[in-house]
């Protein structure tokens, strides 16, 4: 098993700026670009270090090279991009794409994907995304080029449109549904916590008025007035406390999101398979027809009911030649189409061993990162509550020299 | 404390060292079996605390309506009025619902533990009702004017919004009603009121309500003040001192009282999106084989916290804003008494003009001045005692409940840290190693 890419090169979406640019119809534009830089992780001589390299990027080239890659390896669990737009935020959040917390998130979500399509035992040995990291011009160019446009199944698009497709592999019918329910219950997930964390910041701002109250009312007070004033401090602490928390909460919403998207590349990997699935039986349909005709046609004997059969009897019998013809016609697209669905099934089998083996590789890997998820969650609350169980100390101490 | 000379029954307060102790031979006076009252552990020991030590002021006849000030002034008490030296312990508990046909109503129980010899008995048991308190505090008010008076919970609890008869209302009335008495309690003139007396210990209380007048002349009782007819020109400094501080003192309160409220309205807005948060866990558990157990953790974590914080608002509301509201009503009763020690000081100051104009020979003042000036002095002298001890509960009161609140929050976060903690291993288990 040949190294990744990860192994070998240190990759970092490291900065992020704002340009300002004329778009394809020569309008202004302004947009975010992200340097990538890139380093050889080779054994260096001492004091030495391997060259940095970088290059500038923005969101729709990073787009093209994920829909370059799902095109091109149908079978992937292609990793997904962070969100194009701010979703999911509470209200102090800003919707904004041009917001600086925003953008900084977008720039880790990008380095994270770069991270996880350096990692993939298949994708980090694309040419195209070896060129993505390396080279700075030309590489739309390069992209458009290798015709992945022409592969692309549109179908793959139509969401909705239901193929009848007599025998798929359960597992993937399974795994498509399952892939569904993920998306509803992440995004529920990610709904009902960014209400919460707008609860939350309601709660501990309230207390922030605390601290002017106890500060107006320690003027009036004697023996009272230094525990009170000194207590309100604490509650200005508290309430101020609650921004970094929230901060940190939405690294956690970030890596659900992230499979919330995931959940997006699985589905449409159970889709190919059914697409191809449904292709197949199509060509088998088709073949089976076609062999039918042939028979019927060789032995002039109609088994079933044909619209040619019956305009042939009121219009009078074929020439014998005629019938010859036809016959060696469909003779040749049997042959044809057997060949055409050996390949096909070939090919689906494949889809459908390569595909599992990622989608196996896939599942140990979501198991693994939601498990660190929660833990790294569960450790954000403990790290809230034993703050706030530091600064009501605090407080109950100034409380009790009043 | 012997040769001491024998107090009449109904005086007042006496000092500490002139009480005959109560196992000491007696001639005359019946004093109940001894009984030295443990210290009631529901009693607050914040008394102890207590700087008690009282302006001296010059003695007064004691025929005059001021006698019980005046016996103040000779009183000592020691500073650390511990369990041990106090003499009078009365308690609130016990409510009952009274079911009868005109009306539905609680009753409590009041129990009075004493060695004083105002009382027959060592110890009283009796029920008693909302409305004999509120006589209570108005016959006291009455009887005592220059002095402050703890206020009552309040009387008219809006129908359909506050359930009269709910377990949260009765105790949180309790508690006040307990407070109330304990503050009579611990008053040295308050204390030895006869009405009080009466309340604790009379088995038929109505039926002394409506004897009334006949009783008000022994106690010495105090000519009603005409209130009303005399202004006062202006307030000397250190009540116009008490007044500015009172005002923003109920200022203060009345916005701490509001946060207070939002908070406990934001905390439970925060708590129905937690209670929709948890089950989200749940469900997504229930699509996953390895991640099933983390996420059910994190659920049922989730839950722990809700009920926590269910807890910390609930106690916030039964135990925090009623002493809030309970300090407003006492600055109102206070900003009452300064109005009618200003009304007094008024009556005395337009007599005094009214004798001033006159101009005769004889240079002596007149008895009624002359009672009126006693009446202005100890009023103020009553009226300084009572806003320094106010002023060190307060400061007391405060003090506990402004940690109690802390301790609240204190625990909350504490199960929630408990309980996040209590799930890492859970998280962190690997399948092969169960």
């Amino acid at each position: 098993m040949e190294d990744c890419l990860a192994k070998k090169m240190e990759i970092t979406v490291s900065e992020a700026e704002k340009r300002t640019g004329r778009n394809a119809m020569n309008m202004q534009e302004t947009y975010t670009a992200y340097l990538i830089e890139t380093r050889a992780v080779e054994p260096q001589s001492e004091g030495q270090c391997a060259p940095v390299d970088s290059l500038w990027r923005r969101y729709s080239e990073f787009e093209l090279l994920r829909t370059y890659l799902s095109v091109t390896y149908p079978h992937i669990v292609v990793p997904p991009l962070p969100e194009k737009r701010a979703d999911f935020v509470w209200h102090k959040l800003s919707a904004d794409n041009m917001d600086p917390d925003f953008v900084e998130r977008r720039r880790i979500g990008l380095e994270n994907f770069l991270l996880r399509v350096a990692s993939h035992p298949v994708l980090c040995q694309d040419k195209i995304f070896y060129s993505f990291l390396t080279q700075e011009g030309g590489w739309r160019e390069m992209v458009n080029e290798t015709g992945f446009q022409i592969k692309a199944d549109s179908r793959l698009k139509a969401l909705n449109a239901t193929f009848r497709v007599k025998n798929p592999d359960k597992r993937f019918t399974e795994l498509k549904h399952y892939s569904d329910e993920l998306q509803s219950v992440i995004s529920h997930l990610l709904r009902v916590r960014a209400r919460v964390a707008d609860r939350l910041y309601g709660v501990y701002k309230v207390h922030g008025n605390y601290g002017r109250v106890f500060s107006e009312w320690s003027a009036i007070e004697k023996e009272m007035g230094d525990g009170l004033q000194s207590a309100g401090h604490h509650m200005d602490v508290y309430a101020a406390s609650i921004d970094d928390i929230l901060e940190e909460e939405e690294h956690y919403a970030d890596q659900l999101k992230e499979y919330l998207f995931y959940a997006e590349a699985l589905r449409a990997v159970c889709r190919k398979h059914e697409l191809m699935q449904y292709d197949l039986e199509m060509a088998a349909q088709d073949l089976t027809s076609k062999k039918q005709q042939c028979e019927e046609l060789a032995t002039g004997t109609v088994r079933t009911f044909s619209l040619k059969g019956m305009t042939s009897k009121l219009f009078g019998q074929e020439t014998p030649e005629q019938r010859e013809t036809k016959v060696k016609i469909l003779e040749e697209q049997i042959q044809e189409g057997e060949e055409q669905l050996k390949s096909k099934n070939l090919e689906s089998r494949d889809f459908v061993k390569s595909a599992w083996a990622d989608i196996e590789r896939f599942k140990e890997q979501k198991n693994h990162d939601l498990k660190e998820a929660l833990i790294s969650y569960a450790v954000m609350q403990i790290s809230m509550c034993k703050k706030g169980i530091q600064v009501w100390t605090n407080a109950k101490e100034c409380f009790s020299k009043m | 404390a012997a040769g001491a000379p024998k107090p009449l029954p109904s005086s007042g307060p006496k000092s500490l060292r002139e009480m005959p102790h109560p196992l000491a031979t007696s001639s005359s006076e019946e004093m109940g079996p001894a009984f030295t009252p443990s210290p009631d552990p529901l009693l607050p020991r914040g008394i102890a605390d207590k700087d008690l030590s009282l302006p001296n002021g010059t003695p007064v006849d004691t025929s005059s309506p001021a006698s019980s000030s005046s016996l103040l002034n000779r009183l000592q008490l020691d500073d650390d009025l511990d369990g041990e030296t106090r003499d009078l312990f009365v308690t609130v508990d016990d409510p009952k619902k009274h079911v009868c046909t005109m009306e539905t109503y609680i009753t409590y129980r009041v129990t009075t533990k004493t060695t004083r010899a105002e009382f027959d008995l060592p110890e009283y048991s009796v029920r008693r009702r909302y409305q004999d308190f509120d006589w209570l505090r108005n016959k006291l008010e009455e009887s005592q004017p220059t002095h402050l008076i703890p206020p009552l919970p309040e009387k008219f609890v809006v129908k359909g919004v506050v359930d009269r008869f709910s377990e949260e209302f009765v105790e949180t009335r309790r508690k006040a009603l307990d407070k109330f008495l304990k503050r009579i309690t611990d008053h040295p003139v308050l204390s030895f009121n006869e009405h009080f007396n009466v309340f604790l210990t009379a088995k038929d209380l109505n039926a002394y309500k409506k004897q009334g007048m006949a009783l008000l002349s022994k106690m010495g009782e105090s000519v009603k003040y005409v209130t009303g007819g005399y202004k006062l020109r202006s307030r000397p400094l250190e009540f116009a001192a008490i007044g500015e501080y009172l005002d923003t003192f109920s200022l203060k309160l009345g916005t701490i009282d509001r946060i207070a409220q939002r908070i406990i309205k934001e905390q439970l807005e925060y708590l129905v999106e937690l209670r929709e948060y948890g089950p989200v866990y749940s469900t997504w558990g229930g699509l996953e084989v390895e991640l099933s157990e983390p996420l059910e953790g994190v659920s049922a974590c989730i839950g722990n916290c809700c009920t926590a914080l269910e807890e910390l608002s609930e106690d916030m509301t039964e135990e925090f804003l009623p002493v809030l509201r309970e300090y407003l009503l006492y600055s109102e009763s206070m900003k009452n008494v300064l109005k009618k020690r200003d009304q007094v000081q008024a009556e005395y100051e337009a007599k005094l003009e009214a004798v001033a104009l006159k101009k005769e020979d004889r240079p002596k003042v007149p008895t009624d001045v002359e009672k009126c000036q006693d009446r202005v002095e100890c009023f103020n002298a009553d009226l300084k005692a009572d806003m320094e001890r106010w002023q060190n509960n307060k400061r007391q009161d405060f003090r506990q409940l402004l940690m109690g609140m802390a301790d609240k929050n204190i625990q909350y976060y504490e199960k929630c840290l408990t309980a996040w903690e209590s799930i890492i291993p859970l998280l962190q288990d690997k399948p092969e190693t169960k």
